[in-house]
């Protein structure tokens, strides 16, 4: 029995490292421009569609390209549909970016049709390691390394770049930012390309794992709230402890309990938001106090 | 300020003009549409979810089937309205609407047991025909029928039977993961019940909640218990999600696989290197028991389609066949005389046995295929060897499917 226990909260850590993944891009477009964006899950979908259509004439290679398109699509959704939107009624944001999610959802759909589309890891990933009672998968290991990389890669860049002080500086205090000469509406165009471009790369990680169906957005989107919600909104640290608290109280359950697994997550979020409303690592923020 | 266009002339004025010509071009068809009123049949197939391919699919099916009457019946038009099913609470409310404000004259679909279950006495209420096309759980034409409620799928209770001779070739050790609600969990009462009576055993059985993207910890339990066959009651992306995984852990063909029922879409999506399972079939594309109606069927599906069709789109093809067969044949609307004709009919030439609707159960009674997926697929749909068909003796359909005594059906009018 521990062996079982020992070998299913590794499965939940690297489960959970997913979560992590999927949920960052969340957490950027929330952090920085404080937008609960609804249309997180179709942006990770169309990673996976464009993923799916590139790979016959790029091979490899389109697992950074199609991010990048994903990245293009966002950037052109800020410029066009999220800009105007900005210091208005919160509420409106969450209209637009949920009439964007069932938007592009359809659009998947008439494009690439209802049906799922077949979708294997590389040969060179393919297999397991097994030690002792532990058994992971090399996919799942490459998408664990590209997550703590990519977890990596954000924070030099936010913490000790000019170009991540002045997005942290702008999310906080835009009026003064902009006085200092600085074009604050590029500045969030690019994060929210970001935020989508991850969301991307999670789409095209999670093709080879999950079904590839225009509704895969909406298996991604919930547990991506809800690890954001538990670590904190727009705390990266927070989201990384929360994913993979999450992944192992699913992992758990379904040893002991399989039909609450869904739940169990729904119930961990409940009971943090009732200890502590902001999250584990949330920070209090006057925008939203 | 009023924002102008390069013309100089005000987007609102445009705006109008662009309504006024639509509502210009789309008044012929309105007026066509008033001259007889349509027959309005509603159809509830998933749109959304786990299931959303097979509602697409089903809906097709149902489309050729018009086609097949030219679009008319009793010289008027027939309207298909689709309304999502996607959950017993907002299918049960679509019903309602569809009955109650489309005034529709029968219903069709129900993907899940759970959502017929809850839509069944919705039809009695109204009385109002319903063509159950896709679900499985026994109870549907057991304690739950109803007498306005027709199902053309198979019962878990029918299915069971016809593989379990070829599954306990592969041995006794059995594992359950079922999807964790009626069809899942009547899917296992029904085959635990085979396996036991036969001196096999379970050495796992796990509910998994509908819509499971990563089933990596499940089958971890299933690796850890060394089972002979793994039996699962789970359907569209679930069951993707489930051999996708098995691939990735190495499990594939390591150990016999089955479920109460399969679509040819979720295999699709799982690709040829992660399919595999010995399945029960209503009914596949290829095969030497395909019939000449059901080749036609085939071929305009592939014509409108550009695919050819699963499962999912030949049980809707017959649903709405049968619908609108009993309408043309009683020249009636009324869903009692349409109840009491397809309580007598028997249709011909789509399967090689006439195959009907009880009149004691409402179960369409057919044969069935013992369907395995191929060693090497080299088509991309093309996915099944037939093994045989079930019962193999066609006169002993009938007792395949429970007597009177058996199924447990009483009627309430």
């Amino acid at each position: 029995m521990t062996e079982l226990i020992i070998s299913q909260v590794v499965n939940g850590l690297v489960l959970g490292f997913l979560y992590v993944l999927i949920a960052i891009g969340l957490s950027i477009i929330f952090g920085m421009l404080g937008i609960v964006n609804f249309a997180h899950g179709v942006y990770f979908a169309l990673g996976a569609y464009f993923a799916l259509t590139l790979r016959d004439s790029l091979g490899p290679w389109a697992i950074v390209f199609a991010p990048l398109g994903v990245g293009v699509v966002g950037i052109v959704i800020e410029m066009t549909l999220m800009r105007p939107l900005y210091g208005k009624e919160p509420l409106l944001g969450l209209f637009m970016t949920f009439g964007i999610a069932l938007f592009i959802e359809e659009l998947i759909r008439t494009i690439w049709g209802a049906a799922g589309h077949p979708f294997n890891p590389p040969g060179w990933l393919s297999g397991f390691i097994v030690w002792g009672p532990v058994l992971v998968t090399k996919y799942r290991l490459f998408v664990l390394v590209v997550t703590i990389l990519i977890l990596i890669a954000l924070w030099l860049f936010l913490q000790g770049t000019r170009y991540g002080r002045i997005i942290r500086a702008g999310s906080r205090d835009p009026e003064m930012v902009s006085m200092l000469g600085i074009n604050l509406k590029r500045v969030f165009t690019a994060v929210f390309g970001l935020g989508t471009a991850v969301a991307g790369i999670a789409g095209v990680l999670a093709a080879p794992l999950w079904s590839v169906v225009p509704s895969m957005s909406e298996a991604a989107i919930m547990p991506a709230f809800v690890v954001v919600t538990i670590g904190g909104l727009g705390s990266f640290g927070g989201a990384v402890i929360s994913g993979l608290l999450v992944g192992v109280s699913v992992a758990l359950s379904i040893q002991f309990w399989p039909a609450a697994s869904t739940a169990v997550m729904y119930a961990l979020m409940i009971l943090i938001l009732l200890v502590r409303p902001r999250g584990l690592l949330g920070e209090s923020w006057e925008r939203f106090e | 300020m009023t924002k102008t266009t390069g013309f100089g002339i005000s987007r609102r004025t445009l705006l109008a003009g662009a309504t006024f010509g639509a509502a210009q071009l789309a008044s012929p068809f309105v007026i066509t549409a008033r001259a007889a009123e349509a027959v309005k049949v509603g159809l509830l197939l998933p749109k959304s979810g786990p299931y959303a391919v097979q509602g697409e699919i089903g809906q097709h099916g149902a489309q050729v089937a018009i086609d097949d009457f030219g679009g008319h019946v009793l010289d008027r038009p027939i309207e298909l309205i689709w309304l999502d099913e996607s959950s017993p609470q907002t299918t049960q409310q679509n019903m309602r609407k569809l009955v109650e404000e489309e005034k529709v004259v029968a219903v069709q679909g129900g993907v899940s047991s759970g959502d017929v279950l809850a839509i069944m006495p919705v039809a009695e209420r109204a009385q109002r025909l319903l063509m159950a096309t896709g679900p499985n759980a026994t109870e549907i034409t057991g304690k739950n029928c109803s007498k306005y409620t027709f199902r053309v799928d198979l019962p878990n209770k029918v299915t069971v039977n016809s593989v379990y001779p070829l599954l306990k070739e592969r041995g006794k050790k059995w594992y359950f993961v079922v999807a964790s609600y009626a069809w899942g969990i009547d899917a296992y009462n029904q085959m635990k019940d085979v396996v036991v009576k036969d001196g096999g055993n379970v050495v796992g059985y796990d509910q998994a909640p509908l819509g499971t993207t990563d089933f990596s910890s499940y089958l971890l339990k299933v690796r850890q218990a060394k089972p002979d066959v793994v039996y699962v009651g789970l359907g569209g992306t679930d069951l993707t999600n489930f051999l996708k995984q098995m691939k990735e852990i190495g499990l594939t063909n390591q150990m016999a696989l089955s479920a109460p029922i399969v679509n040819d879409t979720d295999l699709w999506a799982a690709g040829p290197d992660a399919a595999f399972g010995i399945y029960p079939k209503i009914w596949n594309y290829t095969g030497a028991h395909i019939t000449k109606r059901s080749t036609d069927f085939v071929e305009a599906f592939k014509k409108k389609y550009g695919q050819p069709p699963e499962a999912e789109g030949w049980q809707d093809w017959f649903g709405m066949t049968s619908i609108l067969t009993a309408i043309k044949e009683t020249k009636s609307t009324d869903s009692t005389k349409l109840v009491s004709f397809l309580e007598e009919h028997k249709f011909e030439g789509y399967k090689d046995a006439p195959i009907f609707f009880r009149n004691f159960d409402h179960q369409l009674v057919q044969p069935l295929l013992v369907a395995q997926v191929k060693e090497k697929i080299t088509d991309k749909y093309d996915y099944f060897d037939i093994k045989s068909e079930y019962p193999k003796d066609p006169s002993a359909l009938d007792a395949a499917y429970g007597s009177q005594a058996e199924i447990g059906c009483t009627f309430k009018s």
